[in-house]
């Protein structure tokens, strides 16, 4: 029994320290997003502005997928720290993308973080 | 029989006919004076058979179809190829995008290397389950919730291929689309002023062989051409010009080396821009579209039967040059082109390096592309002893990008030392100068409004045998898209002739599907 016991308590610790060390996502189809609540806090103001400038284009699928493949799912092109720049850079050379500079730092540093936190 | 109160009500429904009609005039009358889109057949390169293929939308290439954005400029100049910034991809180029799994060493199922001198690339397709499976995922996927693991794989692209077909290199889907125009146009020097007749439809064929050959066709099943000799109110619409606008094969990296070998119908590489690529439907650049004198039909962007080589060097220099060969005529005609790009995305799609830790520059946004050419070429009536017509064109072109600004400028000077050259001995040497500017805004991303100031002077040295003529024109173009292969544009032009003036407005429509 009390194997039994130990089994479930690491069984348990392993899954909540995996669980943490991840980024959570809510919704399906166009509604997905981040789970905000698995936001660090420092990026929460990130986060929401990339959520409001993102979809004036495309969906949030399409970064929550490219950041659990590591790959671009429309174009299959990879996903990797170096590409996040490059999209960085694309999209604040896109006419009326309405991102400054200042805010194409940030969402690359989140993306990056994202990045991060899905190779753990 | 009839009530006083059902005369009533009947007259007052005739009264509100009578004023929806009325209003309904108006409007369509006040529309067809603003508006303007596609009429005669021009070649085309935009067309949802690369999405189909590609499974990107069409505003990766596009600004407003047609009008390539830069990487659409890339993807043409690549041979129909998407680009690609996987390393791994790059290195088994002919390989579809399934095998990239199994770009890493090829192993078998046993554990032993594969070795041997094969097609690696098919090699690798075949082991990463190309041609029976779909494309897996290299990296790990998030902590999801169930479900939503469950879009992840409904989202990824799927490749499956039949064998025979990957070996094959043909394209999975059938490469064939459609574009259609239906315009309204106003004319007032026209005896029919209010036209609905503008109208054409085109199938188009593009895309590659394993990304090695490009090809691209453009059939005009219809087109609309203005009526010929005597006609009355009976005259039903004319259906001619059906015709082969463009079919053309891109060897793509010949023997290796970083040339492209492209053959057949097509608009020489000679200005920045194919006929096309720009907001308006109905006028293209004068600088490529004006002709000498009623023997030589010759334009910058006359779809010829060509032989061309180009190259892209050191990913911003693009250069091209080939032969024209003309029905009837030995000489064959000769024509180059070079441009370069400053900022930007190179022409292989590399973004610019920006640092994104400094502050913002006027350079983080600024583009601009310059390109030159000229033409060589002699025509007149064949196997006559007639004198023949030599000519030749030069041009310079520049395009500025700027956030939401794009400025094209476009020059170009033209010699023909006999426009006439079935007149013996009464050689009419022609002058032709030509310039365009136009600007462009983006106003939203499916909303763009340009404005082009273009000119053209031809003068003779014998007023006698070709008339000297200047043309003046100002078109204003405003282009809305509100599904990316549904285009509205209303375009206004004014167009001042050595007789007369020229004020047409056309309302047009453009859909590719």
């Amino acid at each position: 029994m009390k194997k039994i016991a130990l089994l479930v308590a690491l069984g348990i610790i392993a899954l909540s320290s995996s669980a943490d060390a991840r980024i959570k996502v809510r919704g399906r189809g166009a509604a997905m997003n981040f789970d905000s609540a698995s936001i660090p806090p420092q990026f929460q103001a990130t986060f929401a502005n990339m959520s409001q400038k993102c979809i004036k284009c495309h969906t949030m699928e399409r970064t929550v997928i490219a950041v659990q493949t590591g790959r671009a799912p429309i174009t299959g092109q990879p996903f990797n720290k170096q590409a996040v720049k490059a999209y960085g850079i694309k999209m604040l050379r896109k006419p009326n993308s309405n991102m400054n500079k200042q805010e194409i730092r940030d969402f690359v540093m989140f993306l990056n973080f994202l990045l991060d936190e899905n190779a753990k | 029989m009839l009530q006083a109160k059902d005369i009533d009500l009947f007259n007052l429904i005739q009264e509100e006919y009578r004023d929806m009609i009325k209003i309904n005039y108006i409007v369509a009358v006040s529309l067809l004076g603003l508006v303007c889109i596609l009429s005669l057949p021009e070649t085309s390169h935009a067309i949802p058979a690369f999405s189909r293929a590609h499974k990107v939308e069409c505003t990766t290439c596009h600004t407003i179809y047609p009008e390539l954005n830069e990487y659409g400029e890339a993807f043409l100049k690549n041979s129909y190829v998407y680009f690609s910034h996987d390393k791994k991809k790059d290195a088994s180029a002919s390989a579809p995008k399934a095998a990239k799994p199994a770009a890493k060493k090829v192993v078998t199922d046993a554990g032993t290397e594969v070795k041997g001198d094969g097609d690696s690339a098919k090699l690798a397709a075949l082991k990463a389950g190309a041609l029976s499976g779909s494309t897996s995922s290299e990296s790990q996927p998030a902590a999801t919730e169930p479900e939503a693991v469950e879009q992840n794989h409904d989202a990824k692209p799927t490749t499956e291929k039949a064998e025979g077909i990957l070996l094959s290199g043909i394209p999975e889907q059938l490469p064939i689309s459609f574009t259609g125009s239906i315009n309204y146009g106003y004319d007032t020097s026209q005896v029919n002023e209010v036209d609905f007749a503008a109208r054409s439809i085109k199938m188009h064929a593009g895309g590659n062989f394993r990304e090695k050959f490009g090809f691209f066709a453009t059939y005009v099943a219809y087109s609309e051409q203005p009526p010929t000799g005597t006609y009355n109110t009976s005259t039903t619409a004319s259906n001619n010009k059906t015709d082969l606008n463009e079919f053309l094969l891109s060897w793509r990296h010949v023997l290796d080396s970083p040339v492209n070998l492209r053959i057949g119908r097509m608009q020489p590489k000679m200005g920045l821009w194919k006929t096309n690529n720009k907001l308006s439907a109905t006028n293209n650049y004068l600088p490529y579209s004006y002709t000498v004198g009623k023997s030589s039909l010759f334009k910058i962007e006359q779809p010829q039967d060509t032989l061309e080589l180009n190259s892209i060097v050191a990913n911003r220099l693009y250069v091209a040059g080939g032969i024209v060969n003309r029905k009837g005529q030995n000489t064959k005609e000769g024509y180059g082109h070079l441009s370069y790009k400053f900022g930007g995305a190179d022409f292989l799609t590399n973004e610019p390096e920006i640092d994104l830790n400094k502050e913002e520059s006027i350079l983080d946004y600024l583009t601009l592309t310059v390109g030159a050419y000229g033409y060589y070429g002699k025509n007149g009536t064949s196997n006559s002893n007639d004198p023949k017509n030599t000519y030749y064109r030069v041009g310079s072109d520049a395009e500025l990008m700027y956030k939401i600004y794009r400025l094209r400028l476009l020059g170009n000077y033209g010699n023909d030392d006999n426009a006439t050259p079935t007149t013996l001995n009464s050689w009419t040497n022609v002058i032709s100068k030509a310039g365009a500017v136009e600007g462009e805004v983006t106003l939203l991303t499916n909303l763009i409004a340009a404005g082009r100031f273009e000119y053209l002077q031809q003068e003779s040295n014998s007023q006698a045998r070709f008339a000297n003529n200047y043309v003046r024109r100002y078109v204003s173009t405003l282009g809305y898209s509100p599904l990316q292969n549904v285009k509205f544009a209303v375009e206004y032009k004014y167009e001042i002739l050595p007789s007369t003036i020229n004020k047409v407005g056309v309302l047009g429509a453009t859909i590719a599907f």
